[in-house]
């Protein structure tokens, strides 16, 4: 499996006054392996930029990203990289089985292979009825879930995830996040998740890293002291755990005088 | 309607899935088949209607200027029955359909490229807007100047007068698709062919649609002024004919089976192609109670 090294990462925005402005200040950290890293930050800080750098979207000023794969060599020059947006952002006018295909048919995974990938991750995801639906007769908790199985069914070496329950209400969010948590589990998925919210990271990741914003460095990285199956959002010692996240994160905004 | 046809059943809830999570299924077989029936109607109501305006002014003129509906509809059905109508609306169908076929392929990916290249819609920018404010008679005359009095003339000057506008509408509507749709094509490697045939087309389908639509509407009144001028068949050559005899019915009746054939190729062929392509899109209801 591959893990992401990240390395001294650089980049700079153009203004409008053709100056530059630094977004990410030499930011180094490497993510787990098999478990879901999450990049918690205030808004705008910075860390889509950092996962768009990671899925080669964007290029950086400086430093180097790299996903380090422990497999066998893989004969694809770039590494394969699996995203899940904030918004679905599906084709609407295509059933949810060939948003499917239309991943696999991009990464040129061999056409023999799509039907049983197809079952095996619509089914992982609760949409196996739904495969010949169309997006907008989903609920948004649905097309959410059709975006995960997108990002899963190329099995990426890395899944990247940019806020991906945010739009949600609560109580889809909630839901979501602990079928993503199993579903990752279950997998030994490598993810890095970006989120600015301190209770799904708290929640989701197995390691934090604690950006600041303006430009995005490195504040901090945490352990999750909690396996993914002892996390319960009422139990004490999450709740403890998620309470240092939050005061790290708001000692932070304090300093910058942000709120 | 009954209350009844527009509940929506939600489909029962499965163990994986949230609260939150509710289908909308595409609606039940009934309800449609009463909708259908329902904008059927209207349709049928609206030209009724308007033959009923007709059969009140004959009260007022003289059937040298307003014939009787029913006339009309006798000489209609001569028409048809001369086998003159398959030959004469053929010609112009014919003409229209080049010309439009031409315009197509040219104004499509030409709006596509200018929605997406600056340098190329600074450049084409005048030009089609140029051609889109030159009336259609002024481009049938120069057609016609420039290729003679035959079949090229029509062809030119169906596709010049509509490929401004079909291509304007191409390109404003290739601004307006949706970006992120393609920053995700991209993280998953698609193909530049891939991009244009299942990203960036499907979102311009009904700009296309309502292209084509316009566009026809603009064919036909060239095609018919084009034949005018001295074709010796089409449409507009019968009417110029009926004109030269003050025929009011001939002119009306030839008018009428064009009207007619107009109203089968956009109720029958645009409207299923319309239902087609739009399949996966609910049905906006803005005003129903």
């Amino acid at each position: 499996m591959a893990y992401v090294h990240v390395e001294n990462a650089v980049k700079y925005f153009p203004r409008e006054d053709g100056s530059n402005m630094l977004v990410l200040d030499r930011v180094s950290f490497d993510t787990e392996e098999f478990g879901i890293t999450c990049l918690l930050g205030p808004s705008g800080c910075g860390k889509s930029t950092l996962l768009n750098a990671i899925s080669g979207l964007e290029r950086l000023d400086g430093g180097r990203v790299e996903v380090v794969s422990n497999g066998p060599a893989s004969h694809h020059p770039s590494p394969r990289l699996g995203y899940v947006f904030q918004d679905a952002r599906l084709l609407n006018w295509k059933r949810v089985e060939d948003n499917l295909t239309f991943a696999l048919k991009g990464m040129k995974i061999p056409q023999a292979e799509w039907p049983e990938r197809l079952n095996k991750y619509l089914d992982l995801v609760g949409l196996a009825e739904f495969r010949s639906q169309y997006p907008l007769y989903l609920s948004g908790g649905m097309r959410q879930r059709v975006g995960l199985a997108r990002g899963l069914v190329i099995e990426p070496q890395v899944l990247l995830m940019d806020e991906p329950f945010s739009k949600l209400d609560q109580l889809t969010a909630r839901r979501l996040r602990q079928e993503t948590l199993q579903i990752c589990e279950r997998l030994k998925q490598t993810t890095v998740l970006v989120t600015h919210d301190v209770e799904e990271a708290a929640y989701m990741g197995d390691r934090i890293v604690i950006l600041r914003a303006r430009p995005a460095r490195i504040v901090d990285i945490f352990e999750n002291p909690l396996e993914p199956n002892q996390r319960d959002v009422d139990d004490l010692q999450f709740i403890q755990f998620k309470k240092t996240l939050l005061q790290t994160v708001l000692k932070l905004m304090e300093k910058e005088g942000t709120s | 309607m009954a209350p009844e046809d527009k509940v929506l059943p939600i489909i029962a809830e499965r163990g994986s899935l949230a609260d939150g999570d509710v289908v909308l299924p595409a609606g039940t077989k009934a309800a449609a088949g009463w909708e259908f029936a329902q904008s059927a109607a209207l349709r049928i109501g609206s030209i009724l209607s308007m033959i009923l305006v007709w059969w009140g002014m004959t009260y007022f003129f003289p059937p040298t200027l307003i014939p009787h509906p029913i006339e009309t509809l006798r000489e209609v059905v001569a028409i048809i029955g001369t086998g003159d109508f398959f030959s004469e609306m053929g010609a112009t169908l014919r003409r229209v359909g080049v010309g439009f076929a031409i315009a197509i392929l040219v104004s499509i990916p030409l709006g596509i490229l200018m929605g997406t290249i600056k340098p190329l819609e600074h450049f084409f920018e005048p030009p089609v807007i140029l051609g889109l404010t030159m009336p259609g008679l002024i481009w049938a005359v120069l057609a016609i100047m420039f290729f003679g009095l035959n079949e090229t003339s029509a062809y030119a000057a169906v596709s010049i007068t509509i490929c401004p506008m079909l291509a304007i509408s191409l390109w404003q509507g290739t601004k307006s698709i949706d970006k992120d749709l393609i920053d995700m094509s991209t993280a998953f490697h698609a193909s530049p062919w891939s991009k244009v045939i299942d990203v960036i087309l499907p979102q311009l389908i009904s700009h296309i649609l309502a292209a084509i639509r316009y566009g026809l509407g603009l064919a036909w009144k060239v095609v018919v002024v084009v034949e005018m001028f001295g074709f010796s068949n089409g449409v507009g050559y019968q009417v110029v004919r009926g004109f030269n005899t003050f025929s009011m019915k001939a002119v009306l009746a030839w008018a009428i089976t064009f009207l007619i054939v107009m109203i089968i190729i956009e109720f029958g062929f645009i409207g299923w192609l319309e239902s087609r392509v739009t399949r996966w899109r609910p049905k906006i209801q803005a005003w129903r109670r």
